[in-house]
């Protein structure tokens, strides 16, 4: 077990940089997930902690040493592929062995731990296949089994998931959480899906254009996004973003006018411009008298079984709402709505930063 | 052929008639007589004395000739001595010219040189090296405090000789083709090796030679097949000498048929030539077929 920490790290091609200094510290045994749309730098930050690439820039230490210089092998680390970069001549339990020979270990202790592995990982009655008699789910688990051979410090996933069927991904997921609850061990693990990313990470590292826009819980990405590019980014259906100038106490939009709430009242002036944000399961609709937030007409419904999306029509403004299914209303029906105040995000509309009081 | 309508499969044959003509006449029509001419005396220095058949006697005067055996044994011998250097020497060159390296983009481009020069000026470049009084090769030697070596006409020297032009030549064809299987190897298995610390050598016996195995099984049948019908080089180093040093089969059909006219020893000759061939490529894909990393 390793901890890791990036001081201003950055990765040069060229003229171009990719990975923009960024700053991260990893404790010993922590999960941590780095997410972001593809192109965002994610690889490369994982290939740089591997020794795979360079630091064009900046420092990187692994366990307390800086490792900048340190040949990959001795950097403690093993890696899972996103194509399981597995030996496509040799069967699993070579495979194995060949991770495990630079160790020069005895013939019975290289023995045990591939035999102690395969059980752990539900391989033991394929050691004697070779990948191509593999199922993609299998050859996965034959990646992780070779990295976990050598019992490394720290583990690198690049979207070990991302080759699997929907069915067989959530399947992989829990195991991949279970194995890090067992072992303990450090890992990095690289995805641009945000719910490997939630239900994986004991810290999520949210990355767009080789920068870093958040770093937190998964709680926290997700209930204080610190900018737009996060809120929106995490969460599916995406938040609603809505412009709107402040007025009278309120947040006044195209058709929409909202009630500042208390926490935001002393951050905002009058006559500034922001953009609020809103989660489609925390708009209701109202059937009774109580004041409404705006009055929308309902484009399109999708029945989700528990739950319906509403595509809701405000002015020129397009929004999603998820409301429960037996209260879905019919199409081009005029609905009034609500919005809850306690959850709702205003960002700057220049800088996109939140206005939330934020931890960091 | 479907496609080819009634009226006109006339047309079709007569603008096919040239090629097969020519097919005919080059190929397929001096092979039939060749082994027409195997089973007969024919001695172009004889030309009144009928060719008559003789059965089976070219092909028993071959193989029961201590100079025939000879000249197999040489060309094997030669043939052993070409693959295995270009063989190590074009995988080296390859590992050599695949790595991420300036300049290596064109020093693969100029080491297929070689290969695109014609054998009978090969052999007379090598020629020129080899001179014993004015060649190059004795000249830069002398500065060592070597030689002069009398590369083509001493017995010990002539067959490497050849041997080194052929390798010369042919060394950038098995470097090609190396080179191009190691780039279409998967680049991630060499960096999960990287990171797991295998060493340079256990990576490059244990998982490159295997993926590219197949490769080199097909390249080196191809250079047996061509080094079985090796001529021009030697024609024009050595003609076979010093005495019969360098002969190889081919030296030995051209001898037979057009130095002592006996057009049907050289026709025997041929075909058993052929027949080892044929006996070669067999095993080439029989060998392809059993490639257990095919599957
Ligand atoms: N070898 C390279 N040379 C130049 N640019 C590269 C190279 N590798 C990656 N990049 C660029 O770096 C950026 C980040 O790539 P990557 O880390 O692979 O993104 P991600 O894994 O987040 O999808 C991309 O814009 C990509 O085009
Ligand atoms: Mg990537």
């Amino acid at each position: 077990m390793s901890s890791i920490e990036l001081k201003k790290v950055v990765k040069r091609y060229g003229a171009v940089d990719v990975v923009h200094g960024i700053d991260l510290e990893i404790a010993e045994g922590e999960f941590v997930v780095l997410l972001g749309p593809s192109g965002c730098g994610k690889t490369t930050t994982l290939r740089m902690i591997a020794g795979l690439e360079d630091v064009s820039d900046g420092e990187l230490s692994i366990g307390n040493q800086v490792v900048n210089a340190v040949a990959p092998k001795d950097r403690g680390v093993a890696m899972v592929f996103q194509n399981y970069a597995l030996y496509p001549h040799m069967t699993v339990r070579q495979n194995m062995e060949f991770a495990l020979r630079p160790l020069r270990l005895a013939r019975s202790e290289t023995d045990r731990r591939i035999n102690e592995t395969a059980v752990l990982l539900g391989l033991d009655e394929l050691l004697a296949r070779r990948p191509s008699q593999l199922s993609g789910g299998q050859r996965q688990r034959v990646a992780m089994a070779r990295a976990l051979v050598r019992t490394p410090d720290v583990f690198l996933f690049d979207e070990p998931l991302s080759n699997l069927d929907a069915k067989l991904r959530t399947q992989v997921r829990l195991e991949i959480g279970k194995l890090h609850k067992r072992l303990g061990t450090t890992i990095v693990y690289v995805t641009h899906d945000q719910v490997e990313a939630m239900t994986l990470a004991d810290k999520i590292v949210i990355m767009q254009d080789g920068h870093i826009e958040q770093t937190g819980s998964p709680q926290e990405v997700y209930t204080r996004p610190r900018n737009r590019f996060v809120a929106t980014f995490i969460g599916s259906p995406a938040m609603n973003i809505v412009p709107a100038t402040i007025s009278d106490g309120k947040l006044v939009g195209d058709h929409v006018s909202v009630e500042i709430p208390e926490r935001f009242k002393k951050r905002v002036q009058a006559g500034q411009k922001v953009e609020f944000g809103i989660r489609p399961t925390e708009i209701s609709l109202l059937d009774g008298a109580e004041q409404a937030t705006a009055t929308a007409r309902v484009e399109v419904t999708e029945y989700l079984g528990d739950e319906a999306l509403l595509d809701l029509r405000i002015g020129s403004q397009e929004l999603i709402a998820e409301v429960p299914a037996n209260q879905c209303p019919a199409e081009d029906a005029e609905v009034r709505l609500r919005f809850n105040p306690e959850a709702l995000h205003i960002f700057d509309a220049e800088t996109g930063m939140s206005l939330e009081n934020q931890a960091r | 052929m479907a496609y080819i309508r009634k009226r006109n499969r006339k047309i079709f044959l007569i603008f096919m008639m040239p090629a097969v003509l020519v097919l005919f006449g080059t190929t397929i029509y001096p092979m039939l007589y060749a082994g027409y001419l195997s089973f007969r005396s024919y001695d172009l220095a004889k030309l009144f004395v009928p060719r008559v058949y003789v059965g089976w006697a070219n092909y028993r005067e071959i193989l029961s000739s201590s100079e025939f055996l000879h000249t197999l044994i040489v060309t094997f011998k030669l043939m052993a001595m070409t693959l295995s250097v270009q063989l190590v020497l074009g995988v080296g060159i390859a590992l050599l010219v695949t790595q991420r390296l300036p300049g290596m983009g064109v020093a693969r481009t100029l080491l297929l040189i070689p290969m695109m020069i014609s054998p009978v000026i090969v052999g007379l470049v090598w020629l020129f090296l080899y001179f014993p009084e004015l060649g190059y090769l004795n000249y830069f030697l002398s500065f060592l405090g070597l030689g002069p070596y009398a590369w083509i006409t001493s017995t010990d020297w002539a067959l490497w000789a050849i041997a080194i032009a052929d390798i010369w030549q042919w060394t950038p064809f098995v470097m090609m083709g190396t080179a191009a299987a190691l780039t279409n190897l998967s680049p991630e298995p060499f960096e999960a090796a990287k990171l797991d610390g295998n060493s340079p050598f256990d990576v490059f016996w244990r998982v490159t030679l295997p993926q590219i195995r197949p490769v080199l099984i097909s390249l080196m049948f191809l250079r047996a097949i061509d080094a079985f019908k090796i001529y021009d080089i030697i024609f024009v180093l050595t003609k076979g000498g010093p005495g019969d040093t360098t002969e190889v089969l081919s030296m030995f059909i051209y001898r037979q048929s057009f130095t002592f006219w006996r057009m049907g020893v050289g026709a025997a000759a041929s075909f058993v030539s052929l027949v080892i061939i044929v006996v070669l490529i067999t095993l080439f894909f029989k060998s392809l077929n059993r490639d257990p990393h095919q599957a």
